[in-house]
This record gives structure tokens, sequence and C-alpha cells, in this order.
């Protein structure tokens, strides 16, 4: 069905932008009113006469923001590489060996894929508490491979996949071994595939909310979910400040989705698969 | 691709072609043979920790279901199949009961009495000491506090078995109900801290907690249970198929070629980037009673009569709830099915409007049938995230007003964190586990072997 698209076409299209941003749109105006003007009637005017960063400075001075923000990197980088690594021997053997079991092991990734975490949560918190884990960053990578793992290895497949059997064939041919084979032809064939799947993997961990806040209650480890949403002021909720750290962590999100849009809907729409 | 294959092949770089024939020859039979034991070596270390730290666990979770456990009471923070001793406890107890008890009888109270509770208990020492195993336990912790040293948990809790756990029990409340009825006719100098102790006495025993399904039967016939089960239910069905029907609509509509197109999909891609409590808080704001605009703006197109109702009552917090879930998750089913889309041939529709079929009629024959399968992946997936729900309601709503979004998966946890009744949020946890199982399974059988299907195996 590839028609043209009409006048009427673009302006739904502007519609739908604009509904979708609308949220992002008035945290950034908000991040940057005054206080008063978060209250009372200016609170539903869209602009502001009086732009301040005050709010922008508060997030960093009053909340150890910066902390959160650290040690959210620290969990999904980590978290990304190792299980990245495992992930990718496993998926090459799935897609590219042939072993008895396989299928068997494919269907049990998938069905952890759906496992929902807090079917694991106690036994993991008695786990991580009873070792001495909780308020660390081992404490939260290790029950992130839950969701991580079976992610990675089922996107890794259907990429390995598609690399063509024709090259293994002829490495085979120029007596090449499994391992070379798969660092020297598969791997360099594989790395968008594996890229794609560490942005994906990245933004699971970066993401993941209930693990985080029942392992790490400490402020020292507090990843940024559960920072900004147990974000407290004396009084009342600080808006000002939840806004501009709305936008903090939005921006970098926004600018990653731009470069890598293209790899990031390949990666969803492989199998299919969950976020 | 097939050149880049035969480019290989050619490469000038290469050996010797006699000396690769023969070398692959002897690698052929190699690499079959070895192509299994690698493939299970590859995928051994992946399989491990999965069965570590994802299959384990639900086990785990069933195991502690069918246990009174709580982490703030100290006899019930472990699973007890047995009965055990708290040695630590015992011997900071039992001493300073006979020396008080001494004491009292030598300042001339009740002596008569006393003297029995003392040979009673006596007898009650001698029983736990002569308990199989245990002698050198009692006397490395006696010694440790005596020197005032710390004891460990391994050390403190030792195994007792039942018969002499159960007359050991019965013997300190016959000790402890004689204790009172002395205390009540006698004035003893000491009397509070005695009844103290003597009770304290029988805490150390520690029974086992095994208390097979009932924390199943309990959900099962508790309200708040079905409750949370049922804003479950209404949760996922009513924001999956909003999604669904919303998403295919979106899809269908940019499904062709037009200016512009990373941009949309840039837009449709932040949404679902940004972490969901991070949505939720946003939505709170948007949503607020006083000051949010979200919440005026529907004030004024009549959806609520006031924009304080909006997250006060029971249908307007559900309403905002699937609200915001719809807002993040529409375009990310919207792109899912404009993948499927994508892959049906324009040469189909060609045909058919040539056979004169209408719009509606090419939907319904070559659009939906084809389709059929990334629908379904979309929905699995979509319906088993919003079963799980967690973030959006905890931060939205906290489950509130009045539990009226309460969903299981909060319920789960707030019986595990807040009320520490591990035991019970297992049981929940598994409940939840069960439905997400059964769940999968029908659309697993919708699906055929679809999902596994293995383009490899030629």
């Amino acid at each position: 069905m590839q028609k043209k698209a009409g006048p009427f076409f673009y302006l739904f299209l502007t519609v739908f932008v604009l509904i979708v941003m609308f949220p992002f749109l008035w945290m950034a105006i908000s991040s940057i009113k005054p206080v008063t003007e978060l209250f009372g009637d200016k609170a539903f005017t869209p602009y502001t006469k009086n732009p301040t960063f005050q709010n922008y400075v508060s997030v960093f001075v009053d909340f150890p923001f910066l902390r959160y923000l650290w040690n959210s990197f620290v969990v999904a980088s980590i978290t990304t590489i190792y299980t990245v690594i495992v992930a990718s021997f496993a998926a090459y053997a799935i897609a590219r060996l042939n072993f008895k079991g396989k299928t068997v092991i494919l269907g049990i990734v998938l069905s952890v894929t759906m496992f929902p975490q807090i079917a694991t949560i106690s036994p993991i918190y008695i786990f991580l508490k009873n070792v001495g884990l909780t308020n660390s960053y081992l404490g939260l990578i290790i029950p992130y491979t839950t969701i991580t793992l079976p992610l990675s290895i089922w996107l890794l497949v259907s990429f390995f996949r598609k690399i063509p059997f024709d090259l293994e064939e002829a490495a085979k041919v120029d007596g090449a071994s499994m391992m070379q084979t798969y660092w020297k032809v598969i791997l360099p064939l594989a790395v968008p595939g594996v890229f794609t799947t560490a942005i994906l993997v990245f933004i699971a961990a970066w993401n993941e909310f209930l693990f985080a806040l029942t392992i790490n209650t400490d402020d020292e480890y507090k990843t940024v979910p559960i920072g900004i949403s147990l974000f407290q002021g004396q009084f009342s909720i600080p808006w000002g400040e939840i806004s501009a750290a709305t936008v903090v962590v939005t921006v970098p999100l926004v600018i990653m989705v731009l470069l890598f849009q293209r790899r990031i809907v390949s990666g969803l729409t492989s199998g299919s698969v969950k976020e | 691709m097939k050149n880049q294959a035969l480019n290989i092949d050619n490469n000038p770089e290469n050996k010797d072609v006699r000396v690769v024939t023969k070398k692959s020859k002897k690698n052929k039979g190699k690499w079959k043979r070895s192509e299994s034991t690698y493939g299970y070596l590859l995928v051994a270390p992946a399989l491990l920790l999965i069965l570590m730290i994802a299959i384990w666990p639900v086990l785990q979770s069933f195991y502690y279901s069918l246990f009174d456990l709580r982490l703030n009471n100290p006899t019930k923070s472990e699973v007890h199949l047995s009965y055990n001793i708290d040695l630590d406890r015992y011997l900071n107890n039992f001493p300073f009961l006979l020396g008080g008890i001494d004491n009292e009888i030598r300042s001339g109270n009740a002596p008569e009495q006393l003297e029995k509770i003392k040979q009673k208990l006596t007898e009650i020492d001698q029983k736990v000491q002569d308990s199989k195993g245990i002698k050198t336990q009692y006397d490395k912790v006696n010694e440790k506090l005596t020197n005032f040293e710390q004891i460990d948990q391994k050390l403190s809790v030792a195994k007792l078995d039942k018969d002499t756990a159960q007359s050991v029990l019965k013997e300190v409340n016959e000790v402890n109900e004689e204790l009172g009825k002395v205390a009540s006719t006698m004035k003893l100098s000491q009397e509070k801290k005695l009844l103290g102790l003597s009770a304290g006495l029988g805490d150390s025993i520690i029974k086992p907690n095994f208390i097979g399904f009932k924390h199943y039967q309990d959900n099962l016939s508790e309200r708040r249970m079905w409750n949370a089960l049922g804003n479950t239910v209404l949760f996922s069905v009513i924001s999956v198929a909003v999604e669904l029907v919303l998403g295919l609509a979106i899809a269908l509509l940019i499904n062709k070629v037009f200016f512009g197109r990373g941009l949309i999909r840039a837009s449709i891609l932040i949404p679902w980037a940004i972490p969901t409590a991070v949505s939720a808080l946003m939505w709170k704001f948007l949503y607020d009673g006083q000051n949010g605009i979200v919440a005026k703006l529907f004030e004024d197109i009549g959806l609520v009569d006031s924009m304080s109702k909006l997250l006060t009552t029971d249908t307007g917090a559900m309403f905002s709830v699937i609200f915001a879930d719809v807002w993040k998750t529409t375009p990310y089913m919207a792109l899912l099915l404009l993948a499927g889309l994508q892959t049906i041939p324009s040469s189909l529709y060609e045909a058919a409007s040539i056979d004169g079929a209408g719009k509606w009629r090419q939907f319904i024959s070559i659009t939906l049938p084809l389709l059929k399968s990334s629908l379904l992946v979309a929905l699995l997936f979509r319906t088993l995230d919003a079963f799980r729900v967690f973030d959006l309601i905890y931060v939205l709503t906290g489950g509130g007003p009045a539990n009226s979004t309460e969903t299981i998966s909060i319920l789960a946890y707030k019986v595990m964190f807040s009320q520490t009744n591990f035991g019970e949020g297992s049981a929940l946890s598994v409940i939840i586990f069960i439905c997400v199982a059964i769940i999968s399974m029908l659309f697993i059988k919708l699906l055929g072997k679809d999902l596994l299907n293995d383009s490899s195996e030629k």
C-alpha cells in the first residue's frame, strides 16, 4: 500500500507527534519556570517570562542526582558488557551450530523472558541480603541478568541467523577452526547486531525499577528511576526539580534514539521481541 | 551474499589449493564431531546463569511460599523444617532464671514451690544437653557467652528432635504457669524479671514454620487478592485492547512513503525508551489535582467534573493509569505492527483491487491474516508486560486510592517489603507466575510453532 502522502496526512502526523511529545514539552517548560509559576493560575500558561535555571542547579546541588546518574551508568554498562558477551556465545551456538536440544534451549530462553520479576524477587533478595550484597553495584548486576540475558540471547540468535551460511562453509574449507570462524568471520559481520543488542540491553538495565527499588535502598547506590521517583521536598513534591531531572534524563535518551533509531527499530522488530 | 563467500575462497592469500583440500577433509570430520561439543560448551555459561538467576529463584519462591516466613521475626526469618534451639538465646536466659530463683529461695520467698520449679528447670536443661549432638555446641556457646564473644547464627542454632523439643516446650510452659501462680500468691523481690526470663525461655525453641498450602488458601479466600487480580485483569485487558486498536490504526496510516519518517520513528521511540518510573512521575505532575495541565484539559472537555477527581476517585485513578500506559506503549505497538505490515507484498493489494475488493475487504482478507503472527507476538508480550505492571502504578498512584489501582504485583511487593511477610508474598508471586504461564501458553497455542521458528533448519 505505497500511497502518496497528502496534506491531511502531514497534519495527522503533526498532531500525532505533538500528542506523543506533549508531556516532554510541558516538563521542559515547567523546568525553567520559577517555583511561583508552577502553582496557581500561572501553572497553565505554556510559557514563562522569567526563565530560570534554578531547578537544574537544585537537582545537582540539593539532591544526589549526579550520584544516581553515575550508579545507573555503572550498573547498566557492566550488565550490558557481561551479558552481551555471555549471550553472544550462546546465541552463536544456537543459531549456527548443530547440536541436539537447541530448540529446547531456545524455548527455555524465551519462557524466561516472560517471567514476572516479582516471582524471583524474594529468593534473590534474601540471598543478596545474606551474602551482604544489598546496596552494592553487584547486587543489581546479578539480578539484572534475569532480564537482560534471555533478551540478548533472543535478539542475537535472530541476528546471527541472518548471516549467510556460505561464509562458514568457506571458512571450513579453508581450514579454520570453530573458534577462528567465530572470531574472524561471524563476529565482524555480527557487530551491528551485537551493537543493537547492547543498546537495547543498556536501556532495559537503565530503566529497571523493581530490583533497584528493593535491593539498593541506600542513597549511595540508588539508580536514576528510583532516585527521581523518591525525590522529596520539605513540604511538598518538588515538581520544579522533578521536571528538571526528567529533562536531564530524557535529553541523552533523545540523542541516543535519534542516532540509533534504525538499529533500535531493527532490534525491536527482529523476532518481534519485547522491550 | 554468495559473492562474498566466493571471495573468501578465492582470496589469493589463502594457502596452496592441495593443502586446503587435504586439510578440509580432515577438518570436516573434526567439525562434525566437535560441533555439538562446542555447541554445548558455548551455551553452557548462559544456560547456567539462567538456571541460577531465573529458574532456581522461581522454584525457591514456591518453596518459601510453603513457610510462615517473616523477616522481622527472628524465629521465623528462615525456613525451618524441624525443631531447632537458639542456644545463644537459651543460654542468655536459663542461667539467669535459675540464679534468680536461687536468690528468691535464699531470701525465703516461697522456697518450697520454687525449689520444685528449680528441680524442673534443671531437668529441662539436662534434657536439652542430653539431646543428640548438642553438647559440644552447647558448651562452645556457653564458653563464648562467658567471654562476652560474638556468636554467629550458625553456631547458635542447633537441631532438636521433635519429641525433646515438644516435651521441653510443654515443661517450660508448666514452669511459666507455676511461676505465675507463685508470683500471684507471694511477693517476689524480682517478680518481673523472673517472669520475663521464663517466658523468654520458650522463645529459644524455634518451631518449624512449614505450613503447606495455607498461604494459598488464605490468599484465595481473601478479598484483597481478588480485588488486586481483578484490577490487574481490568488494566491489562483495557490497556492492551486500546493499544492494539490505536497501534494498528497508526501503523496502517503511516505505512507509506513520506517525508520525515525518521522524525516519526524517533518520536515513537522516545516514550518507549524513557524509564517507566520517569514517565509515571511526569504523568503524576500532569494529572495533579491543582496544577496539572492534563487534568485541567480533561476538566475543560468535560471528561471529569473536577480536576481533583482524576487521582482521588476509583475510576479516575484507573483511567489515569491506563491512559498513561496507552501513551507510553501505543507507539511501540504501532512500530511492531508496522514492521509486520511492511512484509506484506503490495502486489497482493493490487491484485485485490483489480478484482474489485474494497478497502475494508482488503483489510479483512489480506492484512489481518498476513499480520496474524506479528499481531499475536505483539499481543503476547504486551499482555504479559501489562499483567506484571509495577513501576507505573507504584509511582503514579501507589495502588490507591483505597487499593482501587492495586495490581497483584503491587500487592505482592507490599506484602513482602512493607509487611516483611515473605512467605505470603512468595505465595502471591507464585500465583502471578502461574497466571503468566497460563497466558503465555494460550498465546503460544494460538501462535503454534511460529515463535520458535528456526530458519537455520533448512
